[in-house]
């Protein structure tokens, strides 16, 4: 297989594109669908300074290092999940990175902030944290960047993360999700800052190879406590159908976003107002997170008199 | 395993190609390239993942 730009043997096959790049043509390619993200749904410009949410895995710090090469305004931020040998590990490899490069990245210790720590919100019904440990990053990376002022918040969410959300909600038919899956969410409220995806046109195999590629120290492992989740599931179900027909994912997330969203959109605004405790933007009276953090603590303190 | 290439190796493992890299002395190889009895691969998996992506849901807060 040769490289398409200069015919020397290549290192990276994108099959979906019918393409392949040699490592010295690589990054350039990857940095240029990120640039065609960012410009093509108005993601951000180079006048605006972005947080980057950073996890130490590959998509994160991927994102970080390319939007700095693009000539991006873009610092980082890292939320201390205590999640044992793996939050250290991943913490080491966003700090290693934010200095090896000069940047600034903010962390959130959440057991200093809230009192507990992820693995004290595992679900009674499946004994896994994921999605309360997805609200405590959405919080705390929103409350971040408004009090900083940051206007916008990027994550490293790919096409595979999004076509296996996208799958997740079809097959639970999860309408009010589906209308609102995409590469932005504006916002709505003062509070609440703009989300962007700008990977998400971008496979994890092609975020993995860039971090290869561009030697980029990131947690390889995987969190202990996704084992077994669902989106995992999806994916591997959405791999095996990409192996035979290469692009499938792409043209399920794309096609959904250029005919199919629409179709489920909801006319009805989303009316959010504050958290009666935190002051957060939300649709309830008491947010998600607040109401998380009360279970937390019960949690917690339950496990410490069981082993006081 | 011998004169396998790239492609049939993560077959013969049930290996998805879409999940992994293999990469040779730091060096990704794409699928075609023919491995000898001696190369020493690294698989490398590429999947993460947990929790989906959320927007802020109706009726549940955020």
């Amino acid at each position: 297989m040769r490289c398409i730009k200069c015919r020397r043997p290549a290192n990276v096959e994108v099959r979906r594109h019918r393409s392949a790049f040699c490592a010295g043509c690589y990054p350039g390619w990857f940095r240029d669908q990120v640039e065609r993200a960012v410009s093509h749904d108005r993601m951000f410009t180079r006048d605006q300074k972005v947080l980057v949410a950073i996890s130490g895995g590959k998509d994160s710090l991927a994102l970080w290092h390319a939007l700095l090469k693009l000539g991006y305004q873009a610092d980082g931020m890292y939320i201390r999940l205590g999640i044992a040998d793996y939050s250290r590990r991943s913490q080491a490899k966003s700090e290693a990175f934010a200095e090896k490069h000069g940047l600034t990245l903010h962390e959130v210790d959440l057991e200093g902030d809230a009192g507990f720590k992820v693995p004290d919100l595992a679900q009674e019904r499946d004994g896994k944290p994921c999605a309360s440990c997805g609200t405590v990053k959405r919080y705390h990376f929103n409350k971040l960047a408004a009090d900083l002022g940051y206007p916008v918040v990027a994550t490293g969410h790919n096409l595979d993360d999004e076509a296996a959300t996208l799958f997740g909600n079809v097959v639970h038919w999860q309408t009010d999700y589906l209308g609102r899956q995409g590469p932005v969410l504006e916002s709505t409220h003062p509070k609440l800052v703009r989300k962007v995806k700008p990977l998400y046109r971008l496979a994890e195999r092609d975020t993995a190879a860039y971090a290869v590629i561009e030697r980029i120290d990131y947690i390889l492992e995987e969190c202990p406590m996704a084992k077994g989740a669902k989106s995992l599931e999806y994916k591997d179900l959405l791999n095996r159908l990409e192996e035979s027909q290469p692009g499938a994912k792409h043209r399920f997330l794309v096609g959904f976003l250029k005919q199919g969203r629409q179709a489920v959109k909801s006319a009805e605004p989303v009316v959010l107002r504050e958290c009666a405790s935190c002051g957060q933007p939300t649709t309830a009276e008491v947010c998600a997170y607040c109401r998380m953090v009360e279970r937390g603590k019960r949690k917690a303190a339950v496990k410490a008199a069981r082993y006081a | 395993m011998d004169a396998a290439t790239v492609g049939e190796v993560l077959k013969r493992l049930g290996l998805h190609s879409d999940a992994y890299l293999v990469v040779r002395d730091e060096e990704i190889l794409t699928r075609d390239v023919r491995l000898k009895s001696e190369d020493a691969v690294d698989v490398i998996p590429v999947i993460s993942g947990g929790a989906p992506p959320r927007p802020f849901p109706r009726g549940r807060g955020a």
